[in-house]
């Protein structure tokens, strides 16, 4: 091959150089700002629900009233088609209050589940057309006009909260939207508005925060671990918990405080900034294979001379 | 129990056949041509050509086509039926086989035209041209049937005309990376890169009007090519990493063995070693089932790659463990420490044994150690997905009867339309010598034909 490079060589090598410079310039730009910090922190807005099973006295208002604003059918599987008995949350159910039993002790405890909505969510980096986003005040919505289906939702959650219809040909993801249609009408979730004792209430989540660790404070000792649920967990969520048994026998995991959108997102969204990483990997792929290809083509004649044939690709 | 046997004395025999196979027994007279070294190289691969000597419909291919026909009809029938009552998916296992095998871990050993392709055209491995049109039309394949399986495994597939709206797209998505990224190479860079052995096909059996056309046509497609094939490259590198990057929300519900942050890099890796490892089982298995000769510098070639790829992938693995301090739980010899024993073995196995010369020498032994590998990989992209995924709630996942006929129908789909590709057109590497051979019994059979007063004929190829 001739030293001398051509035109097309020299244009190459420019843009190969852009690619770099872009790449260069990508990586201080993520560090300075990033869509998925590892501990996000809530807007000022951010509403939340804070549940507290010390007072809950299991009497399940909130369940009929969820189903009543969220216009949900009754789940009478277990009740041979008579009453609402869910087992779980599922498609029919986006709010449940159940009950767990010392195996050996006489103590239980109730716990209310639903959606946490995080702070950052999971479901939300998963969802590939931000049919699930999160919303004003931090509620996490969906929108069926967006959503394929793909329920990478429920394999991201890890509350697994959102719920898919398999019996529906129509299928929709089920999930508590914290009433997002209430709040816009400047009223309290149903499940608040409905509680009697006030084990679950609505407020911001600032304030639910500060009251919650005064409630830890004015009685230590009441309290698994003397904290809230959700502060911390999987970098936030506007849920907070307060529970006399330990989280995970109420079926709250045991999560990292660091956000699963920040350590999913973390290397790629580097390499990705503004396609430079590809944009970087095409430039150099590309001068590559068009050097090896101009001399596979430069050798083809003589190879077609050799076997008579013309060349295969 | 005597259709094991069968099955097994069948094995057996093919590997018998390919021993005799092996290339020091050949006495071929074929013109050799130099390699690059300058040493005189049989060289038995030298240029696709179809099969020929084959009627086009055997059982065999009635046997795939009907498993097809089942699974098509199934997929045909979910389409018009809610998800649930077809599949063993629940909440707590919202993803079944379509999405975790046909997509997750049957692309790896789709990835040969990435695998061979980069070493090929980037890497300067000029002997692997020769085994890249095996690689490009099975690649092709199974990215298509996975598709497909994508297709009927989503609940809204109707509202996936957002692909065309960037501005709907959630940049941070690594299912929205996906849908973009492998339908475009599979049906643009893919589908392009498997044009020209389908217009050869029409160069050869068309009127004058259309070779004049595809003689013009030419140097515009050579000139295109080089900047397809740097997308064809470029797009599975991305979608390969991101199918791994997929388990990385899935957080603490993957088995700790499993969930690293190189999980994209080792999906990747894995995709490399099986694209290589299946091409190399592939090129055994046809060129055994339809008697051709092999060519030990090309399969040493990619012995080579392979045995590579291997190590390649368990430095990463391990290093990562290292890393992450999980070698304790790696030997604690658990259900899953035991797994991770077995993937990590399907993968040393092969890379070790291609060190040695005689392995590579031996077709029968690279279809083992290939085989190896490819299950290797497989099970290291699957493993994460379903077998050492743990929701907290509890529930099983178990494929029901139509997801596995569905499953086992999309590769039979791939399996019928490879055994029909390769013989309508020049696929499988042979020889020279064969590619004229081809050409005069196409010619004998025609004047016979034409004898009988056929007006055409009716089976495998019609060349002039």
């Amino acid at each position: 091959m001739s030293p001398a490079i051509n035109r097309r060589q020299a244009l190459l090598g420019i843009v190969g150089l852009g690619g770099t410079v872009t790449g260069a310039l990508a990586v201080p730009a993520m560090a300075a700002e990033s869509e998925h910090p590892a501990h996000p922190v809530a807007a000022p807005d951010a509403v939340a629900m804070l549940y507290d099973n010390t007072i809950c006295t299991g009497c399940k208002a909130c369940m009929p009233a969820c189903n009543e604003a969220n216009g949900l059918p009754p789940d009478t599987a277990l009740s041979g088609g008579l009453w609402d008995v869910p087992a779980d949350l599922n498609s029919k159910t986006k709010n449940i209050i159940k009950l767990y039993r010392e195996p050996e002790a006489p103590g239980f405890a109730y716990v209310k589940r639903q959606c946490m909505h995080c702070l950052d969510p999971a479901c939300v980096t998963g969802c590939p057309f931000e049919s699930l986003k999160k919303s004003d005040w931090g509620a996490v919505t969906w929108n069926g006009s967006l959503c394929i289906g793909c329920r990478y939702c429920e394999v991201a959650c890890p509350f697994e909260v959102p719920k898919f219809e398999w019996d529906h040909w129509n299928p929709k993801i089920v999930k508590c939207e914290f009433c997002y249609g209430r709040l816009h009408n400047n009223e309290q979730p149903a499940c608040t508005a409905v509680c009697p004792t006030g084990a679950v209430i609505y407020g911001k989540r600032t304030d639910l925060l500060a009251r919650a660790k005064d409630r830890v404070a004015a009685s230590p000792g009441k309290y698994f671990e003397n904290r809230v649920y959700g502060e911390y967990e999987a970098g936030g969520t506007q849920v907070l918990y307060l529970s006399k048994v330990a989280f995970e026998k109420i079926g709250l995991p045991k999560l990292g405080s660091t956000s699963l959108g920040h350590y999913a997102t973390e290397v790629t969204s580097v390499i990705y900034k503004w396609l430079s990483g590809p944009i970087l990997v095409a430039c150099v792929l590309g001068a590559v294979i068009k050097r090896n290809w101009n001399r596979h083509e430069a050798e083809r004649p003589e190879r077609e001379k050799k076997t008579g044939l013309r060349d295969q690709l | 129990m005597t259709r094991w046997k069968k099955f097994i004395e069948l094995l057996n025999r093919w590997k018998k056949a390919i021993d005799s196979l092996s290339v020091a027994n050949l006495n071929h007279t074929t013109t050799s041509i130099c390699d690059e070294d300058g040493t005189a190289l049989v060289n038995y691969w030298q240029r696709g050509v179809p099969v020929y000597r084959e009627p086009v419909i055997t059982p065999t291919l009635l046997f795939f086509a009907a498993l097809a026909a089942i699974g098509l009809t199934l997929a045909l029938v979910r389409f018009f039926s809610p998800l649930g009552p077809f599949s063993g998916m629940n909440d707590a296992y919202a993803w079944g086989v379509w999405k975790t095998f046909n997509v997750l871990t049957l692309t790896a050993i789709g990835s040969g035209p990435l695998a061979v392709g980069m070493a090929a055209w980037v890497f300067n491995r000029e002997k692997l041209h020769v085994v890249m049109r095996t690689a490009l039309v099975s690649g092709f394949l199974f990215y298509a049937t996975g598709l497909v399986a994508l297709g009927f495994d989503v609940g809204r597939a109707w509202n996936f005309y957002s692909i065309v709206m960037p501005w709907r797209w959630n940049a941070h998505s690594a299912m929205l990376e996906i849908s973009f990224c492998m339908p475009v190479y599979c049906f643009f860079f893919l589908a392009f890169e498997n044009l020209p052995l389908v217009l050869e096909r029409f160069y050869y059996t068309g009127g004058e009007t259309t070779k004049a056309f595809l003689v013009k046509c030419a140097p515009t497609l050579r000139r295109i090519y080089p900047f397809m094939l740097t997308g064809a490259y470029l797009f599975p590198l991305m979608h390969q990493s991101s199918l791994g990057g997929l388990m990385l929300l899935a957080g603490d519900k993957v088995h700790p063995l499993w969930q690293t942050p190189f999980l994209p890099l080792l999906y990747l890796l894995a995709a490399n070693l099986c694209g290589l490892g299946f091409v190399i089982f592939l090129l055994l298995i046809t060129c055994l089932h339809y008697s051709r000769p092999l060519d030990a510098g090309v399969l040493g070639e990619l012995g080579n790659l392979l045995s590579g790829a291997c190590f390649l992938f368990l430095a990463v693995r391990f290093g990562d463990l290292v890393w992450r301090r999980q070698l304790g739980a790696a030997f604690a010899l658990d259900k899953m420490s035991l797994l991770f024993l077995l993937e990590t073995a399907l993968i040393l196995v092969p890379a070790v044994a291609l060190r040695s010369r005689a392995v590579r020498e031996t077709p029968r032994r690279m279809l083992n150690v290939a085989t190896l590998a490819c299950l290797g990989g497989l099970l290291y992209r699957f493993i994460p997905t379903t077998i050492a995924f743990y929701p907290a709630r509890h529930a099983n996942y178990f494929p029901s009867t139509p997801e596995w006929l569905m499953t086992v129908g999309y590769i039979s789909l791939g399996i019928l339309a490879f055994g029909l590709a390769v013989k309508y057109f020049a696929i499988l590497p042979g020889e020279i010598e064969d590619w004229h051979h081809m050409f005069r019994v196409v010619r004998q059979r025609r004047s016979e034909a034409k004898l009988k007063g056929e007006t055409s004929w009716p089976e495998s190829l019609s060349t002039q």
